[in-house]
């Protein structure tokens, strides 16, 4: 009975080490201790910018294309060609750009900081930080949730505008069975300006996921170059399920009871 | 007691605060029992002698355990390392050298007894007082340890960055003296993999020097360099504290700057140790002086200390 256990304990045990070092991290931004190294905060806040801003709208903006499409010859088939926006308002900014969204974080950004905490933990650089008085966690993963807290807001409503304006040009300018304005009265018609805020909280709670995961892989990296590698994969499958269930969980909860679809029944 | 410290001044004596009791080592007089599951065979060789070394202990183990899953690595270990000179921490390998290191600074804990560094105990300080004391540390690293997405003179500046509140020219001024120093002046704009594997160590030193720590640490300096680059090292930290220990003399300040260094190589040991500590199967054999361990008429001191394979320490 007790191999039956062995395995769902060893997750419930590094789930609870997650949670404990997650914690930690939040805490160093609650308490404000981060803010000693705002320096390197800034300094993540523009790597983040220049290395994954344009490669997370690209992917939004095939998805956005891809919906259009999709929907625009759905709604042809089914004899109502002017609702092909139905897709964007709803499609777009519920579900597929927070989910490209943290595909690209978790493929780009969440593999990117296990690999760089990984490699310094193995090196023996997080040591040196800690010798020199310096919290590893404060130092390399609170400026680093911070830095994305501050960035990614801006860079996820402008991933919602490369979304929309793809799904726009694919339905409009490509396909052509609907004008510019029939397109947009569909498209506001289905989206209330809460339907942002909402999107935002889930893409932002996928973010903060991610990067907390990354850091927790990669600070806690072993067994040399071999062990950085297995903690990037780990990382990435965890966060890849956990971008799902942020989908979906905020799916329930946002619109669960919407009038219009009440997916929640 | 003959015999002189890198300074070249007698060693008794000298105390820092000129009272004998501070003298007092870590001197046992009852033989300690083995750790638990070893038998008594197994630390025959273990006098546990401890020869005065005239000075106060800045560190401190007592009776310290750790274990790495069933791996027992420190095994109630008592040692000490006299303030103001270059202590040699000696032993086999995997006998708990570097994690001796890392207890010192925090970095690891007991899982019993105790680890005091300046008489304030490590496991049980609070996480902003442990900052604190590491700022009384230097540790250079195996490989330097350089942060490799930095330039060798913004590692060597990021402590003084970070702690003091210098100009970007007074920061550029030590920076500068302390590269020159370890002759790497000229390297200045190079990443750490640029370096061979002898200047990440000086660039390491470099950095851990910066702010004047009243203890360094040394973590298998000799490792990976050739023995022409080992006898320069060992005579750089032998000049570096001599320097370090005119200037806290000139400054009065409370503690001399205490060097420790972990290592195998006997040929290190003979010219830069003041005092010598021979770590094996996780205890102290001996502890000492070093030219009263040179003398030490232990077999297993004899052995290791001239680098022969006859003797109790065999390949098991």
């Amino acid at each position: 009975m007790d191999d039956l256990f062995a395995v769902p304990r060893g997750w419930l045990e590094s789930f609870g080490e997650i949670v404990k070092f997650c914690a930690r991290i939040l805490g160093d931004i609650a308490s404000l201790r981060v803010f000693k190294y705002f320096g390197e905060v800034l300094r993540q806040a523009g790597i983040l910018i220049v290395s994954s801003t344009l490669v997370i709208w690209g992917l939004v903006f095939i998805i956005g294309l891809q919906c259009g499409i999709e929907g625009a010859y759905f709604d042809r088939s089914v004899g109502v060609p002017a609702y092909a926006g139905v897709f964007a308002a709803w499609c777009d900014l519920r579900e597929l750009v927070p989910l490209c969204f943290g595909y690209m974080m978790a493929a780009k950004v969440g593999t990117g900081i296990v690999a760089e905490i990984g490699s310094m933990r193995i090196s023996d650089e997080i040591d040196a930080l800690e010798v020199m008085g310096i919290s590893g966690v404060t130092f390399l993963c609170a400026t680093r949730l911070l830095g994305s807290m501050l960035v990614l807001p801006f860079v996820y409503l402008c991933s919602i505008g490369a979304g929309f304006f793809a799904s726009y040009l694919a339905v409009v300018q490509q396909i052509g069975d609907v004008s510019s304005g029939g397109y947009f009265l569909i498209f506001w018609q289905f989206q209330n300006p809460p339907d942002v805020l909402y999107s935002l909280i889930k893409a932002m709670a996928m973010a903060i996921v991610i990067v907390l995961v990354g850091c927790y892989y990669g600070y806690t990296a072993t067994g040399g170059p071999v062990g950085v590698g297995t903690a990037t994969a780990k990382s990435m499958v965890f966060n890849i399920v956990s971008v799902h269930v942020i989908g979906m969980l905020g799916t329930q909860l946002f619109w669960g009871a919407n009038p219009r679809a009440p997916i929640g029944g | 007691m003959s015999f002189e410290d890198s300074e070249g001044t007698p060693i008794a004596g000298d105390l820092a605060d000129g009272s004998p009791a501070a003298a007092a080592g870590p001197e046992l007089t009852t033989r300690p029992a083995p750790p638990p599951g070893a038998s008594e065979e197994e630390y025959a060789n273990h006098s546990y002698k401890v020869y005065p070394s005239g000075r106060r202990n800045v560190v401190e183990f007592d009776n310290t355990y750790k274990s790495f899953g069933r791996n027992q690595i420190l095994r109630g270990l008592t040692m000490g390392i006299p303030e103001g000179m270059v202590s040699m921490i000696l032993g086999p390998s995997g006998t708990g050298k570097s994690v001796c290191i890392k207890h010192m600074v925090g970095l690891l804990y007991p899982d019993s007894g105790d680890v005091r560094v300046q008489g304030e105990s490590v496991p049980d300080m609070p996480d902003e007082q442990l900052f604190e004391m590491r700022k009384k540390f230097g540790l250079l690293f195996q490989d330097g340890a350089l942060f490799s997405s930095m330039n060798l003179y913004d590692n060597v500046a990021f402590p003084l960055r970070q702690h003091t509140e210098k100009s970007e020219q007074e920061i550029e001024e030590i920076v500068m003296r302390r590269l020159t120093e370890v002759g790497l002046g000229y390297s200045r704009d190079k990443l750490p993999n640029e370096l061979s594997g002898g200047m990440r160590k000086r660039a390491g030193f470099a950095r851990a020097l910066v702010l004047e720590p009243d203890i360094l640490l040394f973590d298998e300096p000799d490792s990976g360099l050739d023995p022409v680059r080992t006898a320069l090292l060992g005579e750089l930290i032998l000049e570096i504290h001599r320097e370090m220990m005119e200037d806290a003399k000139a400054q009065k300040k409370p503690y001399l700057p205490t060097f420790a260094v972990v290592t195998h190589d006997i040929m290190s040991a003979r010219r830069v140790a003041d005092y010598i500590n021979v770590l094996w199967r996780g205890r102290i054999v001996e502890a000492g002086p070093a030219q009263d361990m040179l003398n030490s008429d232990n077999p297993f001191i004899r052995q290791f200390l001239a680098g022969e394979s006859q003797g109790p320490l065999t390949m098991d």
